[in-house]
C-alpha cells in the first residue's frame, strides 16, 4: 500500500510542473507535457517541437503500449506494437546515433525479454492462452531475441544495475537536452527547473505512465500481478522518486489538489475505452454547463465553464484578456488548424467552435464573426465522420440543421453580409465597421448540398422498414425547407450558377413526389376540407408549375451539362408521374439523352433509367402499351433492374465485384422513398408484353423466323409450361402467365379475371393513381388483342364470320370490332375481306396450311443441312479460306442494314422495326425457300456467299433480338455497339415447334458504314433461349 | 435404287392375310436379296405366327399410347433357314415404384414358367413398337447388340401401331449387319473407324423377311369370318386424310434434320480445328528442322527430339455414332413417307376418278 501512495505522490509531483505551466500560459512549448499525458488534448495546438522530442516521444508511446500488452498478457498486441517500435527505432535512427540508445528502449528491450522468457517457461500459463496469443509470444520471443544481439552490452549493463545506468543516462540526458533547450525554450527559467522539465519531459511521462499502469495492474488484478511487474514498479518508484525530490521545490500546493484528479485521470487515459467513456462523460457536462452558461450573462458564466473543465479549455483566452474580434479570429485559426489530424477530438472541436460562438455573441462582435464562426462549425459536424461511407449520428445531424437554420436566420436578417467561396481570407471583413458590408469568406450552397447529401446517407443506412426511417424521413420536410430558404436567399444574391445548383437540390426533392393536391383538383374535387391546414397546403404551388419554372431556368441559364441533363430527366420524369405523357415523351426526344446518355456518370444514368421506367409505366396508364413495352424493355430485359434503378444490389454479382466497388455501389443507391415498385414494374412490363406477344404469336404460329418481342415474357410463359402441375396462380407473375394462356385460346373473361381480380389488385393495380381508369382501359385493351388473337387463331376453322357475333362474344362495340378487323385486313394480317350488307368477314384463305408451313420449314433446314455439309466437303478439299472474304460479308450485312436500323435506336424508332417486322412476313417464306437455314450456328468464318442466295432470308432472321440486350446500364462499354451498325443480341430460331432457340450473342466492332464490321465474338448459347 | 437392295420392306394388310392366308403370299416375294445372300447369315426369314402378331398388337393397344413404346421378348426355334416365332411375352411397363424391378429375373421366370406348360421357350430376339416409324436409336443399337451378341439369331421385330391402324399391318424384322457388329464390339465409333469400316447408315441393319403362318384351322375360322364382316370395317384403308399423320411425321423428321446439322457443325469443327493443328504441328516440325539444320551448320548439337503428340493434343473427335443413327432414323422416316404418300395419292386419284363418275 504504501507503494501505492508513493506513486500517487510521485506522479504527481511530476506533472505538477506541467499542470503549473499550464494554468498561467495559454500557449508555448511548456504546453506539450500536458500534450504528453492525455492524447485528446495533444492536437489541440500546434507546438513546435524538436525532431528528437517527436521521435522520442513516438517511442514511448509505443513503449507505453507494449507495457500495457504485457500486463494483460495479449501477447498479439505486444508483437503488433513491437514490430512498429521496431520500425518506429529504425526512423528515429539519425537521433539515435547523435544521442546514444535511448535508456527508456532498452530498458523495455530487457524487460520484455526477461518477460517473454518468464512466460514461455510458464507451462501452464502457455497452456491456458489462447492459440493467437500462443503464436504470437514464441514468434516474438524468437524475434526479441534477434533484436537484442544488436544490442548486447547495452542490455548487459542495465541488467547489471539497472536503476543506476537508467539514472546515469537520464541525467546526461537531461544535461544533454538542458544544454541544448535554450533554442527550443521561449521562456527563461532556471537552468535547473530546466533541466528538470526536460528531464519530465522525456523520462517521467512514461515512467509515470508505467507506473500508473503499475498502480492499475496491482488495482484490478492484484493476483495476476507477477514478480516483474513488482520489479518494474520497485525501479520506477525509485526513479521517478529521484525526480520528483528535484521538482518538489516551487510547486503550489494549490495545485497539488488539481493534480490529483489530473492523476486518475492520466489513470483512466490508459485505457482507452474508459477515457472514451470519461470523455463523453466530460462532453456531457460541458454541455450541460454551456447551456447554464447561455443563461447567464457575462465573464461569470465563462469563467465557471473554464473552471470546471480545465483540461479542455484551459487555452481558450487568459482572464482578462480583451476579446475581440482579431483575437477571435486568432483563436478560430487555431482551432481549426487541428483540424483533420489524427487524433483530433472532433467532437471536442465542435464544442470548442460553439463556446467560440458564444464567447463572440456575449461580446457582440458582430455578425460577421459569428456567421464565419458558424460555417466552421457545420464544416466541422460534417468532419465529425471520418469516413465518406459513414453517415451522422441523429444528434449530430439535429444540429447540423440547427446551425444551417440558424446561419441562414444571421443571413436574412443581415443583408450587408457578403459571402463567396471567391473571398480570400484576408480580404474577409468581419469586424464591425459602419457603412462597410462584412465579408466572409465561405459557400453556403456547398454546407446546404452536403447537409442534404448526409440526408441521403442517413436515409440509405436507416433500415426503410422501421419507425426510424419514418423519423428521419419527416426530417425531409425540415431540409426542403432549408433548401427553399437558401434558394430564395440565392435568388437575389446568388450568381446564376448558384441558383441552378440549388434550384436542381430543390428539384431533386420535388420530381418523385406525387402532386396529390394538385391531382385531387384536376379532377375538380372540391376537396371537402377536412381542416385549415388541409386547405392551406392546398392552396400552395403546384408542384407541376414549379418544376417547370425551376427546370426552364436551368436549361436557360446553366452551363454545366450535368445540371441541365439531371433536371431534364427530373422534369420527364415528374410529367412522366402526373400522366402528362406527351409532354414527357417530346421532352425524352428533344433532349436526345438517349443517344449519349451512356457517357453520363452513373448517378445520371440510375436516374435516366428511373425516368424511362416511369415514362413507361406512364404510357401504360395512358394505354398506350407498345410505347409503354419498349420504354420497359431495357430496364428489364437485363433482368437487373433492381440494380439498375439503384433499388438494391445484386447478390449474384458479388464475385465480380470487390469490396470497394460494392461500396461505391451502395453509396448511390436510391433511398427507399423514392423507389419505384419493382413488382409494380415488372407487371407492367409482363402484361405489355402479354398484350403484344400474345396476337402476334398466333398470327405467326407457324412462321419458322418467328421473332420474340420480349425475350422475358417468353420466359416466364416457359417457366409457366415446365410446371409438372398447375394452381390457381399465386404470384404476379402466375397471374400474367395465366392469363396470357387464357389470351391464347382467345378467352377474354377468363384472361380478365386473372389479370384484374383482388390480389393483383391489391399487389399492382390499387399502386397507380388513378386505379379505376387503368383497370378500365386494360379490360379493354385485353378484349381487343383477344379478339385479335381469336382471329389469327381461328380464321383458318371459318368461312366466314359474323361481326356481330365477334362483337358478342367480345363485348366490344360493333364499331370496334370493324376498325380492328380492318386494320388487320389493311395490315394484311388477315386474309379476308369484309361484306358490308350481311356485316360479316369472309376468310379468304391464302395462307398457307400448317402442313405447307412445315414443308417450308423442313426445305429451309435441309438447306442449311446440305450447306453445312458441304463445308465438310469444302474443308476436304481445302479451299474454304476463300470464304473468309470480308468484302462479300460487308455487303451481306448492308442488305440487312436497314432493317436492323429500324430495330433499334432510340425507342421512337422502335416502332417502326415492328411493323418492319410485320411486313417482313409478306415475303417470308419466298425468302425463307432461297436461303439456307442459318441458325445461330455460324461459326464466323462463313463467307456465306455460295451461290448468293441466302440474302432475304437472313435478312429477316437476324432482325430477331435486336437492341435486346442493350444494357439498360449503358456501362459505357457499349458505345462502339450502338453507334455501330451490328449489335446487340441475336437470336437465331430453331424448329418452331421445339420452342428451342439457338441465340449467338454477336457484338460488331464499330465498323460504321455499309461494312458491319466482322463478327469478332460470337458463341452460341444453346441455354433455355 | 440401292436402298431397295438392302431392304425389303413388307407390309402385309391383315385383311390380305384372313382373306387368303398363307398360301397367297409367294415365297418369290420374300426372297433374300442379293447383298444377304452373301453375307450368309444362319436365318432366311421368320415365320411369326398370326398368334403373336395378335399378341403384339394386343399389348400395344394395351399398356402403349401416344409416342410411348412397349416391349417384349420373342419365343420360338430355329428350323433350317428359318425363324419360327411361336411365342411372346411382354415386358411390363416400368413405373416409377419398381426401379429395382429385374428384367433378367422377370424373363427367366417367365420363360421357365412357360416350359412348364410346354411351350417353345427359346429366347430368339425381342419387340418393340414404334411412333411414326421411329425406332432407329442408340437405345435400339444397344439392347439388339447386346441379344445379337449373345444369341447370334435375335431379332428386332418393329410393330408401328399407327400404320396398322389405318389398316394396314406394319411388321417388320431387323437384325444388326456383320459390320456394325464388329464396330460395336469394340466400341470405336470415332470417324476413322467408321470410315475404315466402311459402314453408312445403309449398311446398319438389314431387314428380315417375314412371312406370317396360320394353322389351318384359324384359316379356316378367317374364310368364315371374312364372310360376315361388313365393308365398313374397312373404311380406314380408304380414308383420304393424310396431312396430321404427314404433319407429324415431318415433325419428326425436322426433329433429326436439326439435330443431323447440329451433329454436323460438330464435325466441321472438329475436322477444321485438326487441319489447323495439323498445319502448326508441320510449321512446328519445319521450324525445327531448319534449326536443327542451321546449328549442324554451326556445329552445335541438334535439338533434342520432343514429343510432338505431347505438344499438340489432337482434338477429341465427335462420335459418328450418332450421326449414322440419325441418318439411318431419317432415311427411315423418308421411307415412311415416301410409301405413305404414293399409297395416298392412289387413293385421291381413285377418289377423284369415283367422283368424276359420279357426276
Amino acid at each position: 500500500m504504501s507503494r501505492f501512495f508513493a506513486t500517487g505522490s510521485d506522479s504527481e509531483s511530476e506533472e505538477s510542473s506541467s499542470a503549473d505551466e499550464i494554468t498561467p500560459k495559454t500557449s508555448g512549448p511548456n504546453f506539450r507535457q500536458s500534450l504528453l499525458l492525455s492524447d485528446d488534448e495533444e492536437d489541440t495546438k500546434r507546438v513546435v517541437r524538436s525532431a528528437k522530442d517527436k521521435r522520442f516521444e513516438e517511442l514511448t508511446n509505443l513503449i507505453k503500449t507494449i507495457r500495457n500488452a504485457m500486463k494483460i498478457r495479449d501477447m498479439a498486441k505486444c508483437l503488433e506494437e513491437f514490430d512498429q517500435l521496431c520500425r518506429a527505432f529504425l526512423k528515429s535512427k539519425t537521433i539515435v546515433d547523435k544521442e546514444g540508445v535511448p535508456p527508456f528502449y532498452i530498458r523495455l528491450l530487457a524487460d520484455l525479454e526477461d518477460y517473454l522468457n518468464q512466460l514461455w517457461e510458464d507451462k501452464e500459463g502457455k497452456k491456458k492462452m489462447n492459440k493467437n496469443n500462443a503464436k504470437s509470444l514464441s514468434s516474438l520471443r524468437q524475434k526479441i531475441r534477434k533484436y537484442n544481439r544488436d544490442y548486447e552490452t547495452e542490455i548487459a549493463a542495465y541488467k547489471e544495475n539497472p536503476q543506476e545506468s537508467a539514472d546515469e543516462e537520464e541525467e546526461k540526458e537531461a544535461e544533454e537536452s538542458g544544454s541544448s533547450s535554450g533554442s527550443s525554450d521561449d521562456e527563461e527559467e532556471g537552468g535547473e527547473g530546466m533541466t528538470a522539465k526536460n528531464f519530465l519531459k522525456k523520462e517521467a511521462v512514461p515512467e509515470a505512465n508505467k507506473f500508473l499502469k503499475g498502480a492499475k495492474g496491482s488495482g484490478d488484478e492484484a493476483s495476476s500481478s507477477d514478480d516483474e511487474d513488482d520489479e518494474d514498479w520497485g525501479e520506477d518508484s525509485e526513479d521517478s522518486g529521484s525526480s520528483s525530490s528535484e521538482d518538489g521545490e516551487g510547486k503550489s500546493s494549490s495545485l497539488a489538489c488539481r493534480f490529483l484528479k489530473k492523476t486518475q485521470e492520466g489513470e483512466k487515459g490508459l485505457d482507452k475505452k474508459r477515457e472514451q467513456r470519461k470523455k463523453k462523460q466530460k462532453k456531457e457536462r460541458l454541455e450541460e454547463e454551456a447551456e447554464e452558461e447561455a443563461g447567464e450573462e457575462g465573464e461569470g458564466g465563462w469563467e465557471k465553464v473554464k473552471g470546471g473543465v480545465p483540461l479542455v479549455k484551459p487555452k481558450m483566452f487568459a482572464k482578462g484578456t480583451e476579446i475581440n474580434t482579431t483575437v477571435v479570429v486568432k483563436k478560430l485559426n487555431e482551432i481549426l488548424q487541428a483540424r483533420g489530424k489524427k487524433g483530433t477530438d472532433r467532437a471536442a472541436q465542435i464544442e470548442l467552435l460553439h463556446l467560440l460562438a458564444g464567447i463572440s455573441g456575449e461580446h457582440n462582435l458582430g455578425q460577421g464573426i459569428l456567421v464565419k464562426i458558424k460555417f466552421n462549425i457545420i464544416a466541422s459536424l460534417y468532419d465529425y465522420n471520418p469516413n465518406l461511407a459513414a453517415f451522422m449520428k441523429a444528434d449530430m445531424w439535429k444540429k447540423c440543421l440547427e446551425c444551417i437554420d440558424e446561419l441562414l436566420d444571421i443571413l436574412f436578417e443581415n443583408s450587408n453580409i457578403f459571402i463567396g467561396e471567391n473571398i480570400a481570407e484576408d480580404s474577409e471583413n468581419l469586424a464591425i465597421i459602419e457603412s462597410q458590408p462584412f465579408r466572409v469568406r465561405g459557400c453556403i450552397l456547398t454546407l446546404v448540398e452536403r447537409m442534404d447529401e448526409e440526408f441521403t446517407k442517413i436515409m440509405q443506412n436507416t433500415d426503410p422498414h422501421s419507425q426510424e426511417y419514418v423519423d428521419n424521413l419527416k426530417d425531409e420536410g425540415h431540409v426542403c425547407g432549408i433548401i427553399d430558404r437558401l434558394l430564395s436567399y440565392l435568388e437575389t444574391k446568388g450568381s446564376t450558377e448558384e441558383v441552378c445548383r440549388i434550384y436542381l437540390r430543390r428539384i431533386m426533392h420535388t420530381y418523385y413526389k406525387f402532386d396529390y393536391k394538385a391531382h385531387r383538383r384536376s379532377l375538380g374535387l372540391v376537396a371537402e376540407t377536412k381542416s385549415e391546414q388541409d386547405q392551406e397546403e392546398s392552396e400552395g404551388e403546384d408542384s407541376a408549375v414549379i418544376m417547370d419554372r425551376l427546370c426552364k431556368f436551368i436549361y436557360a441559364k446553366d452551363r454545366t451539362d450535368r445540371i441541365r441533363t439531371c433536371a431534364i430527366l427530373c422534369h420527364i420524369y415528374h410529367h412522366a408521374l402526373h400522366s402528362r405523357w406527351y409532354q414527357a415523351r417530346d421532352l425524352m426526344l428533344m433532349s436526345h439523352l438517349q443517344d449519349n446518355i451512356q457517357h453520363a456518370d452513373p448517378p445520371v444514368q440510375i436516374l435516366y433509367n428511373r425516368t424511362m421506367v416511369q415514362l413507361g409505366i406512364c404510357a401504360f396508364r395512358q394505354g398506350m402499351i407498345k410505347d409503354a413495352h419498349n420504354a420497359l424493355l431495357d430496364i428489364q430485359s437485363s433482368g437487373r433492374a433492381k440494380e439498375l434503378l439503384g433499388q438494391g444490389l445484386l447478390m449474384r454479382n458479388m464475385q465480380e465485384r470487390n469490396a470497394e466497388q460494392e461500396k461505391i455501389e451502395k453509396r448511390r443507391q436510391v433511398p427507399f422513398h423514392m423507389h419505384i415498385n419493382l413488382e409494380l414494374l415488372e407487371c407492367v412490363y409482363l402484361v405489355s408484353a402479354m398484350l403484344l406477344e400474345i396476337p402476334y404469336m398466333a398470327a405467326h404460329e407457324f412462321d419458322a423466323r418467328r421473332r420474340m418481342i420480349s425475350k422475358q415474357f417468353h420466359h416466364q410463359l416457359r417457366v409457366g409450361e415446365r410446371q409438372p402441375l398447375l394452381g390457381p396462380p399465386e404470384s404476379m407473375r402466375e397471374h400474367v402467365v395465366a392469363a396470357s394462356k387464357a389470351m391464347k385460346m382467345g378467352d377474354w373473361r377468363t384472361c380478365h379475371s386473372f389479370i384484374i381480380n383482388e390480389k393483383m389488385n391489391s399487389k399492382v393495380w390499387d399502386l397507380f393513381p388513378e386505379t379505376q381508369c387503368v383497370r378500365e382501359m386494360l379490360v379493354r385493351k385485353i378484349q381487343e388483342e383477344s379478339l385479335r388473337t381469336y382471329l389469327f387463331t381461328y380464321s383458318s376453322v371459318y368461312d366466314s364470320i359474323s361481326m356481330g357475333t365477334l362483337s358478342e362474344m367480345f363485348e366490344l362495340e360493333l364499331a370496334m370490332v370493324h376498325s380492328i378487323i380492318s386494320k388487320m385486313i389493311i395490315n394484311e394480317e388477315l386474309m379476308a375481306s369484309l361484306d358490308q350488307p350481311t356485316q360479316t368477314v369472309v376468310m379468304h384463305r391464302t395462307e398457307p396450311t400448317s402442313l405447307q408451313n412445315m414443308a417450308l420449314q423442313l426445305a429451309e433446314k435441309l438447306g442449311g443441312l446440305v450447306e453445312n455439309n458441304e463445308r465438310v466437303f469444302d474443308l476436304k478439299q481445302g479451299v474454304y479460306g476463300g470464304y473468309f472474304n470480308r468484302d462479300q460479308k460487308g455487303s451481306y450485312q448492308q442488305k440487312q442494314g436497314g432493317y436492323q436500323r429500324e430495330n433499334r435506336g432510340g425507342y421512337q424508332q422502335r416502332q417502326g422495326g415492328y411493323r418492319g417486322g410485320d411486313g417482313q412476313r409478306g415475303g417470308g417464306y419466298q425468302g425463307g425457300y432461297r436461303g439456307g437455314y442459318q441458325g445461330g450456328n455460324r461459326d464466323g468464318n462463313q463467307g456465306g456467299n455460295r451461290d448468293g442466295n441466302q440474302g432475304g432470308y437472313q435478312g429477316g432472321y437476324r432482325g430477331g433480338y435486336q437492341g435486346g440486350n442493350r444494357d439498360g446500364n449503358r456501362d459505357g462499354n457499349q458505345g462502339g455497339n450502338r453507334d455501330g451498325n451490328q449489335g446487340g443480341y441475336q437470336g437465331g430460331y430453331k424448329g418452331g415447334y421445339q420452342g428451342g432457340y439457338q441465340g449467338g450473342y454477336q457484338r460488331g466492332g464499330g465498323g460504321g458504314g455499309g461494312y458491319g464490321g466482322y463478327r469478332n465474338h460470337q458463341n452460341r448459347d444453346q441455354s433455355n433461349y | 435404287m440401292s436402298d431397295s437392295i438392302f431392304f425389303i420392306s413388307l407390309s402385309i394388310d391383315l385383311s390380305v392375310l384372313l382373306n387368303h392366308g398363307p398360301s397367297a403370299i409367294g415365297p418369290s416375294r420374300f426372297m433374300r436379296s442379293k447383298g444377304l445372300a452373301g453375307q450368309g447369315p444362319p436365318i432366311m426369314y421368320l415365320i411369326p405366327i398370326t398368334f403373336v402378331v395378335l399378341k403384339i398388337i394386343k399389348h400395344y393397344q394395351e399398356e402403349g399410347q401416344g409416342s410411348e413404346v412397349v416391349q417384349g421378348v420373342l419365343l420360338g426355334l430355329v428350323v433350317e433357314d428359318r425363324l419360327e416365332i411361336t411365342n411372346c411375352f411382354p415386358f411390363p411397363q416400368h413405373t416409377e415404384d419398381d426401379a429395382d424391378f429385374d428384367e433378367v429375373q422377370y424373363q427367366m421366370e417367365m420363360m421357365r414358367s412357360l416350359r412348364h406348360v410346354n411351350i417353345d421357350h427359346l429366347h430368339v430376339g425381342w419387340y418393340q413398337s414404334t411412333f411414326y416409324g421411329s425406332f432407329v436409336s442408340r437405345a435400339l443399337l444397344d439392347s439388339q447388340f447386346s441379344y445379337q451378341h449373345a444369341i447370334e439369331e435375335s431379332v428386332v421385330l418393329i410393330y408401328d401401331p399407327i400404320k396398322t391402324a389405318q389398316g394396314s399391318l406394319s411388321l417388320k424384322a431387323y437384325r444388326l449387319t456383320p459390320e456394325l457388329m464388329e464396330i460395336c464390339k469394340e466400341k470405336d465409333f470415332t470417324p476413322e473407324a467408321l470410315k475404315k469400316a466402311n459402314i453408312g447408315f445403309e449398311h446398319m441393319f438389314e431387314e428380315v423377311p417375314i412371312v406370317i403362318k396360320n394353322s389351318h384351322l384359324i384359316s379356316v375360322l378367317m374364310w368364315e369370318l371374312e364372310d360376315k364382316s361388313t365393308v365398313a370395317d374397312k373404311h380406314e384403308l380408304l380414308n383420304l386424310s393424310s396431312s396430321n399423320h404427314l404433319e407429324k411425321s415431318l415433325q419428326l423428321l425436322m426433329d433429326r434434320v436439326d439435330d443431323m446439322s447440329q451433329d454436323i457443325v460438330k464435325y466441321n469443327t472438329y475436322s477444321r480445328n485438326l487441319s489447323k493443328q495439323q498445319q502448326q504441328k508441320h510449321q512446328y516440325v519445319q521450324r525445327r528442322q531448319q534449326e536443327n539444320a542451321q546449328r549442324q551448320t554451326r556445329g552445335e548439337a541438334a535439338l533434342a527430339e520432343e514429343d510432338i503428340t505431347k505438344l499438340f493434343k489432337p482434338p477429341q473427335p465427335p462420335p459418328r455414332m450418332d450421326t449414322l443413327l440419325i441418318a439411318g432414323q431419317i432415311n427411315n422416316y423418308c421411307q415412311n413417307v415416301k410409301e405413305f404418300t404414293s399409297q395416298n395419292l392412289g387413293k385421291l386419284f381413285m377418289a377423284e376418278a369415283l367422283q368424276g363418275h359420279n357426276s
